[in-house]
């Protein structure tokens, strides 16, 4: 595709560029005044504007969305939610990746009758919107004593994203021949033993992507977290919502920009140091089946 | 014969019936956990919803039914017209500008771009943010006192000015902005991988047949994405519908509720304002608007693969 | 005893709504190398997955060395398969893929190691023991599939196409080392192939399948010279055999067919008595491009000839021979000419018909008219 334009500064192309980077600029400009705010102090965004640098660099910002800022009546800053973010993402990727392994297996190596109606199932599962599920969820959780736990909030991600991690593997899967299969079987191999001494070495970019993806699924969910977590409970995404939204006292810029890049810096990280990963996943979830 | 005569020793033939059949079940049996969790989590409390919304439930579920009432009384709520009518204009806007964005910068990126990488992971880290994030940070850009507005003054242009983050009229368009940062670089992604999907044998050819570059995308190329095109509107519209955490950072679906979406007004009537049969209706409508998007799509999808 | 028999196999695929396969009998001796043929999607994969156990049958049994497998799981059938695709594991060395099926079975590791040395020396891959599949040519990795069947020393092969994916040379090269390793282990084993020669070269018996019902099974020789059926007869041979509508005719004591060429010019073609029920009749004539050849001088003797001058339409030199095109009664049909003497197209060439290996085929059953 790319070899048809032959390289050369002619106005085109220089257009070509311009436009490009100023798309670049476009994208850059809310990180970058996320950042700069994040270092000024409440005096400096007063007396400066948006992408002016701050006068004098300051921290304070950050001490304080971390560990001072008020998220509703508690002003303990955003530290605590941060880490319940990671304990409650952390587990919830694992298994719902693992379950999605094992499914995606079975559904291309090992169908049965009824498969491909799970298979199905799944897929259809992976469109449905999630408010139909809010409610009776919620009061499931009340009734098991999950309810306002990270417990509850992990059952959650894994219900509602092993239908992506099932998909993810089973595309992969089913590009694999049949055949190592049955080679496999025919040297004495059983079920698991296919899987973990055959398939699973095969599997390192497929479960990059998977990992990946949930990661920055579950990090990022704001809904589950509202609907499903209070007070301790709730993850980083919610706690930055309630300390934006706190109307008491003096609005903070700086706060609420420090809080924002630290629930942001640990998706941004994964982006920039696996992207490749990240951008299979969203082409792999948005192209299903 | 003396070939397989002198089996190797130590070779176990055992074949227990039992381990035979427990390797049988062994599949579903691995899938039974996932086939259960589905089928309840996202079947089972569909129609759970589906029956609450038949129900006059307010802080608690109840099961007194009154019919379509609860539809009937959506259908009569102010709040609920400008959360449909919102989420139109909101999810028009947003498809089209995204498509629109998406397919010239990846048209623009597909001409040998020197430093391509760098390019594209600028234009896509937005999708690894969360949307709170996104809202936090462009509610802050649309201030109407110390952001943009001050930029351009002093910038020199004094009477600029912006306030539709707080304007009723135009805070929805605001959120389109966000939204369209947020998820445009990903549609240029799905394009970009198109276009380098497109066997250049083609496009040699029709420029030997003397097709100039703007014909040959507009003539040849373009119409070849339209698989991609589908699915981008697609994953577009399910953004859209479902959008919740951009409205509730950037405007809690304010000023009054000029910014709600359906998901919004889902949220507020359910889980805030007590009325969880109204909820469950506006939940089983979103669905539906889903499926009236998703049949037609996986159909023609079905029916493509069969074609191949 | 026979080694293998398929008594009465009959297979489904669950939501078919044909059966694959129709029944199928076969008997394989011990030792036996059996060639399995038949165009594609006719069933050989899915008959060679059912013997293997890995496709459950709809019908019928699978009985090895008397005992009836059909219900065992793969792992426990003895039956190793090479497939044309070679499915060697790619995470593994050559060597860990030829041992995989030892290690599940629970040999001791030095054991384990003679038997992958064993074959390897076998097979000529030593030196490629501890290389990865990916890094193999496809010679190399179609070795180490059948090393990895050999280790096992099971009493069955099963082949699915294994050379298939091969170029012409190497294919050749192939197909000789595995009728030598055939002939020095003497194991018993069903080969799937398209290859015409391969089947014809490597096979002590042929079995002829299409849609899943044996056409014909027998030795290389006799589904090659007595074919069944039409369906067999155009199958095996290559160039193929072509067909003559022709009919019966009474020509003093004898019989005779006549044949048409394109310029109207007639010739008489004497044919066995057998054919005495079907004087009047029509039936179709088999006859293989050797069979029509430029005069032999030894032949000439022989009642059973015929000669006439007919026009060339195409020509075809193929290096140790000539094929030819004329046309018969409104067919074209192949004959094989001297390279020695060639013969260009839109000339006439004097042709011999030598009618003593011809076949008959009743036109309405299709079936070959027996002496
Ligand atoms: N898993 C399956 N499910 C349903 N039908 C199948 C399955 N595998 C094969 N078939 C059908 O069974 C028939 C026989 O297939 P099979 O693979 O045995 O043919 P084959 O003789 O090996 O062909 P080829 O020479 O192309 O390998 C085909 O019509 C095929 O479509
Ligand atoms: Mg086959």
């Amino acid at each position: 595709m790319t070899d048809m334009v032959r390289t050369g500064f002619r106005p085109s192309r220089i257009a070509i560029y311009g436009v490009l980077l100023l798309a670049c600029l476009v994208y850059l400009i809310p990180l970058i005044v996320m950042l700069i705010t994040s270092f000024k102090t409440p005096m400096d965004i007063r007396s400066g504007n948006l992408l002016a640098m701050p006068t004098d660099w300051t921290t304070i910002g950050w001490t304080k969305a971390w560990s001072e800022a008020c998220t509703g009546v508690q002003c303990e800053g955003v530290k605590g939610y941060f880490w319940n973010s990671f304990k409650m993402t952390v587990p919830a990727v694992m298994i719902s990746t693992l379950l999605g392994a094992f499914n995606g297996y079975v559904l291309s190596k090992w169908k049965f009758k009824g498969s491909d109606l799970l298979f199905g199932m799944l897929l259809f599962g992976c469109f449905v919107p999630f408010q139909v599920v809010l409610l009776p969820m919620a009061a499931t959780l009340g009734k098991l004593g999950m309810a306002n736990t990270t417990a509850g909030l992990v059952l959650v991600h894994v219900i509602y994203g092993v239908a992506f991690t099932t998909l993810f593997f089973r595309n992969y899967y089913v590009a694999i021949p049949d055949a190592l299969v049955k080679a496999a079987r025919l040297d004495g191999a059983g079920f698991f033993t296919i899987f973990f001494r055959i398939l699973l070495p095969m599997s390192t970019p497929i479960f990059m992507v998977s990992l990946i993806w949930q990661f920055t699924q579950i990090w990022n969910d704001f809904l589950f977290g509202v609907v499903f977590a209070s007070g301790d409970s709730q993850p980083i995404t919610v706690a930055l919502n309630n300390l934006v939204n706190t109307s008491t006292g003096v609005k903070e810029y700086n706060v609420d920009m420090a809080a924002a890049m630290i629930a942001a810096l640990p998706t941004l990280v994964v982006y920039i140091v696996a992207g490749k990963y990240f951008i299979r996943g969203l082409t792999a979830g948005s192209v299903k089946g | 014969m003396e070939h397989t005569q002198r089996r190797p020793a130590g070779v176990a033939r055992a074949s227990s019936g039992l381990m035979d059949g427990l390797q049988r079940w062994l599949p579903k049996l691995v899938v039974a956990p996932t086939f259960l969790l589905v089928g309840i989590g996202i079947y089972g409390y569909m129609l759970w919803t589906g029956v609450l919304s038949f129900t006059n439930s307010s802080f608690l579920p109840s099961y007194n039914f009154v019919g379509l009432e609860q539809y009937a009384k959506l259908m009569e709520s102010e709040r609920w017209i400008v959360a449909s009518w919102n989420l139109a204009i909101f999810g028009g806007l947003f498809i089209g500008i995204c498509l629109l964005i998406g397919v010239v910068l990846a048209i623009f990126l597909d001409q040998r771009i020197r430093q391509e990488g760098a390019i594209r992971t600028i234009y896509l880290y937005p999708m690894a943010l969360s949307m709170i994030v996104t809202g936090t940070v462009w509610r802050w850009i649309l201030n109407p006192r110390l952001g943009l507005e001050k930029l351009m003054h002093d910038w020199g242009w004094t009477s600029f000015s912006f306030d539709w983050l707080v304007n009723s009229d135009f805070a929805i368009y605001t959120i389109v902005m966000a939204a369209v940062w947020q998820a445009s670089g990903f549609v240029m992604a799905l394009f970009l991988a198109g276009l380098r999907g497109v066997d250049s044998s083609i496009i040699r050819a029709a420029r030997v047949d003397g097709a100039s570059l703007p014909v040959i995308y507009w003539k040849i190329i373009l119409p070849s994405l339209r698989p991609v095109f589908f699915s981008s509107v697609m994953v577009l519209a399910h953004i859209a519908i479902k959008s919740f955490d951009l409205v509730m950072a950037m405007t809690a679906g304010g000023p009054g509720y000029s910014t709600d979406l359906p998901a919004v007004f889902m949220y507020a009537h359910t889980f805030t304002r007590g009325q969880m049969g109204l909820g469950s209706a506006s939940a089983m409508l979103m669905l539906g608007a889903i499926l009236a998007l998703l049949v037609p799509y996986l159909y023609s999808e079905l029916r493509e693969k069969r074609h191949d | 005893m026979s080694q293998l028999e398929l008594r009465d196999i009959r297979k489904t695929y669950p939501g078919a709504l044909d059966e694959t396969l129709k029944g199928i009998n076969i008997d394989i001796a011990s030792g036996e190398f059996l060639t399995l043929v038949g165009p594609s999607g006719c069933g050989k994969s899915t008959l060679m997955n059912s013997i293997a156990g890995l496709e459950s049958i709809t019908g019928g049994s699978i009985v090895v060395e008397g005992k009836d497998i059909s219900t065992m799981e793969p792992k426990d059938r003895d039956i190793a398969m090479v497939f044309q695709s070679y499915a060697l594991y790619p995470t593994m060395s050559v060597r860990e893929n030829i041992a995989f099926g030892l290690k599940i079975r629970g040999m001791p590791k030095d054991e384990i190691q003679q038997e992958v040395e064993r074959v390897a020396d076998l097979l000529q891959i030593s030196a490629l023991l501890d290389k990865k599949p990916a890094r193999l040519s496809g010679g190399q990795q179609q070795r180490v599939a059948m090393g990895r069947a050999l280790a096992r020393r099971p009493k069955i092969y099963l082949f699915d196409e294994p050379l298939s994916n091969l170029d012409a040379k190497l294919r050749v090269e192939m197909r000789t080392e595995i009728k030598k390793l055939h002939q020095r282990l003497k194991t018993t084993i069903v080969y799937v192939t398209h290859d015409q020669i391969e089947a014809m070269t490597l096979a002590d018996r042929i079995a002829v399948l299409k849609d899943g019902e044996l056409q014909q099974l027998g030795t290389p020789k006799e589904v090659y010279d007595t074919p069944e059926n039409l369906f067999v007869a155009g199958f095996m041979g290559s160039p193929s055999m072509s067909f003559i509508n022709v009919t019966v005719e009474q020509a003093g004591p004898g019989l005779v067919v006549n044949i048409e060429g394109s310029d109207g010019r007639k010739l008489a073609l004497p044919v066995p008595d057998y054919l005495q029920g079907w004087a009047g009749k029509q039936v179709v004539l088999g006859i293989r491009p050797e069979h029509i050849s430029q005069p032999d001088e030894q032949k000439r003797d022989s009642q059973m000839v015929a000669e006439s001058r007919f026009t060339v339409e195409v020509t075809e030199p193929t290096g140790p021979d000539i094929l030819a095109v004329i046309r018969l009664n409104n067919v074209d049909v192949q004959c094989r000419l001297d390279a020695e003497h060639p013969v260009n197209w839109g000339e006439e060439a004097e042709l011999m018909f030598d009618m003593r290996k011809v076949v008959f085929f009743d036109p309405d059953s299709e079936k070959r008219i027996r002496p």
